[in-house]
């Protein structure tokens, strides 16, 4: 079976020390004020009447690109720039055919997509490329103190994510609006998990959408209007005017 | 008489235009491989085609960049070289239009064009309007109509096509490029559909064939202008008396 990396993630175990963000942060040299990944929070209860039974203390949420089966951002990138890697699986953008158009941003229900401020194409999470091109599993994984998040082929059954899998029940985080089929695991369950927003589409976008039939249309009846001229030249070859007042010969 | 030949197109106009010519096919074809999405691509093994033509994606986008570049610097330089004796005079010959002459031209060329000639006269008769195809000048409106749209276009595709480049070394509104992708496709496409009638008119219609010609080699019989081009060929003649006259009358 085709490899297909994922993570499967223990959010039970998160501490909410970020360590994952920062190692990310360092190791693919996210700028200032951007960042590839994340952990969100659920928000705690304290406030309740009967606060001793039914507090609920705060779920940490690790998170980033879930390199989906279904993404939505390939299908909104018109170059075939970002484009899932059929070698790995992973959501990949190709940053020398990318022009930055940013067409695929809002396309991301998870916002795991930004437009990088001094290279001027759009980045995101690639599970860390250019670490397992040396045998090493993504910083964010590495570091993990409480290692919450698992990574591997979930295709392979012998790899630690597809035997967490196996044996355990997961949820997926998606928005009701569309399966993106996201391989980003949470095991058993997890919060907050209403989050991801509707994936949205430039009103260019959209635009090229709505009037690419027409402009094919025009060009196919012109095409059309062409063949149609041919074959009268064709089969009409004696076509003369009856009576051509302007005709050279009969002014000389 | 009848064997005359009379200047058309200078050189450099005429180098202008093949060279137009070949990097817009070449761009229209580039252009078409970049277009790689299921929603957009009418031919979808196109952009697959030629990338694998160009050796990766990258190759192909840097290869439509650079003749793009080169396409649009082009014309920049012999713009501004040939402004006064080449850009202004076209220009001025593509926005005289005149109205009841140049729609009745279009009316009944058009049916002669694709009805033929028998039909042409019929349907004048019927709907009461004179069947003799008027007279035109340097360019008929048909051809007018066709320039201005493909050199407007031209400058749109050019400034669309260089924001876009823009966008990948320095920072430029996400919304521009957004748009620039999407009117420089529209563009592409208005002028590519009248380009294919602008192509069957040059070189394959009959009686088109010395205009061709003339994209070579710069002159037209006298016949072929006296049929097709009157009111610049009465021009000519006008001038050429005016210089002469004088001349003749001392001697
Ligand atoms: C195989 C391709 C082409 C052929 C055979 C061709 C042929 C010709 C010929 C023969 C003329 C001269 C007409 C005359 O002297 O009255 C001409 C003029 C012209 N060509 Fe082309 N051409 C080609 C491609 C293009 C392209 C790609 C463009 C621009 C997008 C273009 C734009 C023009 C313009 C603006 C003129 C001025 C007269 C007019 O508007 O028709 N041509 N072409």
């Amino acid at each position: 079976m085709r490899t297909q990396l994922a993570m499967v993630i223990d959010s039970s175990t998160c501490i909410d020390c970020k360590a994952c963000m920062v190692a990310c942060k360092v190791e693919n040299q996210v700028p200032e004020g951007y960042w590839r990944n994340w952990v969100k929070s659920s928000e705690p209860r304290y406030a309740d009447v009967d606060w001793m039974d039914s507090v609920r203390p705060a779920h940490f949420q690790p998170g980033g690109c879930m390199h989906c089966s279904n993404p939505t951002c390939v299908s909104a990138c018109p170059t075939g720039a970002t484009y899932k890697d059929e070698s790995d699986g992973a959501v990949k953008v190709n940053d020398r055919l990318c022009i930055g158009c940013g067409y695929c941003i809002p396309a991301c229900p998870y916002g795991a997509r930004y437009r990088h401020p001094t290279r001027h194409v759009v980045d995101k999470c690639d599970f860390c490329q250019h670490r397992r091109d040396r045998g090493e599993l993504p910083a964010c994984v590495t570091t993990c103190p409480t290692k919450a998040r698992v990574f591997g082929d979930i295709n392979n059954p012998k790899s630690d994510a597809a035997q967490l899998l196996k044996q355990n029940r997961s949820i997926q985080i998606v928005h009701e609006s569309v399966n993106t089929q996201p391989n980003m695991y949470y095991l058993s369950a997890t919060a907050p998990i209403n989050w991801p927003v509707k994936p949205g589409k430039p009103d260019a976008m959209q635009f090229w959408k709505l009037i690419n039939p027409s402009i094919w249309g025009v060009v196919g009846l012109n095409a059309l209007g062409v063949l149609l001229m041919l074959g009268k030249q064709i089969l009409m070859s004696h076509d003369k005017p009856a009576a051509d007042n302007s005709s050279p010969e009969k002014e000389s | 008489m009848a064997h005359q030949t009379i200047h058309r197109h200078t050189r450099l106009s005429i180098f202008m235009h093949w060279f137009n010519a070949v990097c817009w096919f070449f761009l229209l074809l580039t252009g078409l491989g970049l277009i790689r999405n299921d929603a957009l691509q009418v031919f979808p093994a196109w952009p697959l085609w030629m990338r694998s033509v160009f050796g990766s994606p990258e190759t192909l986008l840097l290869s439509h960049e650079t003749v793009g570049i080169i396409w649009a610097g082009g014309f920049l330089i012999y713009g501004i070289l040939l402004f006064r004796q080449e850009v202004i005079p076209f220009i001025r010959e593509i926005l005289t239009v005149e109205i009841p002459r140049d729609s009745l031209w279009l009316i009944t060329k058009g049916i002669q064009m694709t009805l033929g000639y028998p039909a042409l006269e019929k349907i004048a008769e019927k709907f009461g309007f004179d069947s003799r195809i008027p007279d035109q000048g340097f360019y008929n409106v048909g051809q007018k109509l066709f320039a201005i749209p493909s050199i407007l276009g031209g400058v749109v595709i050019a400034l669309t096509g260089f924001i876009m480049i823009l966008s990948q070394y320095g920072t430029v509104a996400a919304e521009l490029v957004q748009w620039s992708i999407v009117i420089h496709f529209i563009t592409v496409g208005l002028v590519f559909a009248g380009l294919l009638i602008h192509i069957f008119m040059a070189a394959i219609a009959k009686g088109e064939q010395p205009a061709l010609i003339s994209m070579f080699t710069g002159t037209v019989p006298e016949d072929y202008a006296h049929h097709h081009h009157k009111l610049w060929l009465d021009e000519i003649r006008a001038s050429d008396a005016a210089e002469t006259s004088p001349a003749q009358g001392n001697g």
